[in-house]
């Protein structure tokens, strides 16, 4: 029997999962909708790896999350290792790409740059407070000029006159984008100016100061949009590494270092067949009224938090 | 609401004791020491407002125009919480302690910001105008309130002499349990923020309780030799007039060999922080910078991941992850 690790990055958009051998060799790995329900897309990810994986010969040993949704998670299927998404996507991209010096990524709600030497993450930026230029931009966008988001970067490819679009803030976006329609503008033009509104506000943003240098991967699932990928050649002038499996790089990163922690545990597959829910309850003893959030597994509480100090503090 | 009954008997004004409140909030946690000591040496009592929660913000947001910053909306729901309950709220107009060391201007406006939109409450303020280019120094300016107030003069100036002498003192031993901070051993990530957002109990507290979780120590950068801060401040920048940034600016350059990261933390939209942040990415390169910006959103997540990955990168530059 040999030893595996599992890793699950859990995103606004996206749920992924692997499980890799000892020598970070993905045994088992899918990709699935989170529809706003993290707890039920984990399920269903688990019955997929399960399926995928010859339990004849592996056992998982150990497990971690990641994405926004880690905590949440890892309470669910006692992760023995929860760990930020930044972190693990460099674990996962330099341990692909070891010669990577700068990891770009777009995804649903955020965006990151992660600056690598020697095959270890040195810097880093993500956005602040709003989510403009991100994946949730895109689709609103697309949604307006009756797009799938999905056809965007081919459509885009296709523009010659890419039009102007102040990208700063998605609501002036929105406006601007509104008027260029109105003034004639080419429906193909906008959609490649919105991508290279992505590109340029994300690198006058995130990537502003950073020294952005060759080899160059781009992650997240924007990535997957061809007219932001031509963007982003063209301003940066090199080639962009899209790596088809991109999207798995966090929850590699992830499986990798709880692979590496010393904190082993059996994994156990029967949580899909558990009921989990979750409860908010106000915590009401002080003004600041904390919205304490309750998992309870099969009835039973089995963690809490959201409580600003002790009073709102549950135990199981 | 935390009361300081002033127990000193020997006060001539001990029958028509005033109250005076201060909004724990802004300036309060710089001048906590003084501010205390002054108005209990005159023979006063003292109401401070409660830690900020999220009913104070909230009061805060409803009375603050859209576009100021998260501190001076927090300010206003402290003072909106000590209405009625003294006689005198205490909100200063600070302006400069010369041509090339000023204050924001929403500290210039405080005090007439605050008359405004709490006129029709019936509340009394009490001010101090604190503008040394123009000679007021902050000895004349508490002689000035003081007799607003109707003290005698002797007393006013003992008292500030007193204020004064202790809020040396405790300086001193802020500072010097700061600096041991430096030579203690372990990952150490200095924070440049104003103390008002670094003290607020609701936004910054949260950042250095979690930055003690993760085994970091976090140093104050606003805790430093602000004589001696000030004049390195002009090392990295000679055009830069606000005086908490440039306390901060050159207490970095001061510590900038002794640690292993930078946070700066703003609240949102802070004019002065969006300039300097720029410059101190810039100018301390060789250190990582982690850019916080704080709202009043009361999700922590979004904070607990950003200072997670940057310790992370710490971690891994030294080697320990």
């Amino acid at each position: 029997m040999q030893d595996a690790y599992l890793g699950i990055d859990i995103g606004s958009i996206s749920t992924k999962g692997v499980i890799i051998d000892n020598n970070n060799r993905i045994l088992a790995s899918t990709y699935i909708w989170t529809e706003g329900d993290p707890m039920g897309a984990v399920k269903k990810l688990l019955r997929i790896l399960q399926e995928q994986l010859d339990e004849d010969n592996y056992q998982v040993v150990a497990s971690g999350t990641t994405g926004s949704a880690r905590k949440l998670i890892g309470s669910m299927i006692s992760a023995t290792i929860v760990k930020n998404e930044i972190t693990a996507h460099a674990v996962g991209t330099t341990t692909l790409y070891p010669d990577v010096r700068t990891i770009l990524e777009i995804g649903g709600q955020d965006s990151k740059i992660i600056l690598v030497e020697n095959g270890i993450a040195v810097d880093y930026a993500m956005n602040t407070l709003c989510a403009a230029g991100t994946g949730a931009f895109l689709s609103s966008q697309s949604k307006r000029l009756g797009v799938e988001v999905e056809e965007f970067g081919q459509i885009a490819l296709k523009s010659e006159h890419p039009t102007q679009i102040a990208a700063r803030c998605t609501v002036f976006a929105e406006s601007d984008l509104v008027h260029k329609i109105q003034m004639g503008h080419t429906k193909k033009d906008i959609i490649a100016g919105l991508c290279h509104a992505v590109a340029n506000n994300y690198l006058n943003n995130v990537g502003k100061g950073k020294k952005i240098i060759s080899p160059i991967v781009f992650q997240g699932g924007v990535s997957k949009n061809v007219g932001v990928v031509a963007a982003f050649k063209e301003a940066l002038g090199c080639d962009i590494i899209v790596d088809e499996n991109g999207h798995l790089m966090g929850a590699l990163g992830i499986a990798i270092l709880a692979g590496r922690s010393a904190n082993h545990k059996l994994f156990d597959f029967s949580v899909e067949d558990m009921t989990f829910k979750t409860r908010e309850i106000n915590c009401g003893q002080c003004p600041n009224n904390c919205e304490i959030i309750c998992i309870y597994r099969d009835g039973q509480l089995i963690d809490s938090w959201g409580n600003r100090c002790d009073k709102g503090s549950l135990r199981s | 609401m935390e009361i300081k009954n002033n127990k000193n008997i020997h006060s001539i004004y001990a029958e028509n004791q005033l109250t005076i409140g201060l909004p724990n909030a802004m300036l309060y946690k710089r001048y906590e020491t003084l501010w205390e000591n002054f108005f209990m040496a005159l023979g006063a009592n003292i109401i401070v407002s409660e830690p900020t929660n999220k009913e104070i913000i909230h009061s805060g947001t409803e009375a603050a125009i859209d576009e100021t910053c998260l501190s001076a909306k927090i300010y206003l729901g402290h003072v909106h919480s000590l209405i009625r309950k003294c006689d005198y709220i205490l909100v200063p107009r600070i302006s400069n302690w010369a041509l090339n060391r000023h204050m924001c201007s929403r500290f210039k406006s405080q005090y007439d910001l605050v008359c405004n939109i709490f006129r029709g409450s019936g509340q009394k303020f009490i001010s101090y105008d604190l503008d040394e280019a123009r000679n007021l120094t902050e000895e004349k300016a508490f002689l000035n309130m003081g007799l607003e107030l109707g003290f005698p003069k002797k007393l006013i100036k003992e008292a500030y002499k007193k204020a004064k002498k202790q809020e040396t003192a405790d300086w001193k031993y802020r500072l010097k349990s700061q600096e041991q901070l430096y030579k203690s051993e372990g990952l150490k990530v200095i924070i440049a923020a104003h103390s008002y957002v670094i003290e607020d109990e609701y936004f910054g507290k949260p950042v250095t309780d979690y930055l003690k979780e993760l085994d970091v120590i976090p140093l104050r950068a606003d805790i430093t030799d602000r004589k001696e801060a000030l004049k390195q401040s002009l090392k990295i920048s000679k055009t830069l007039v606000w005086e908490f940034n440039r306390e901060i600016l050159g207490s970095l350059h001061m510590h900038r060999e002794h640690v292993d990261g930078i946070i700066l933390i703003s609240a949102f939209p802070c004019g002065p922080d969006s300039m300097v942040n720029d410059i101190i990415a810039r100018k301390f390169s060789e250190l990582p910078v982690l850019n916080l910006v704080l709202d009043s959103q009361s999700g922590t997540a979004g904070m607990e991941t950003r200072l997670e990955s940057f310790v992370d990168i710490l971690k891994f530059k030294k080697g320990i992850l």
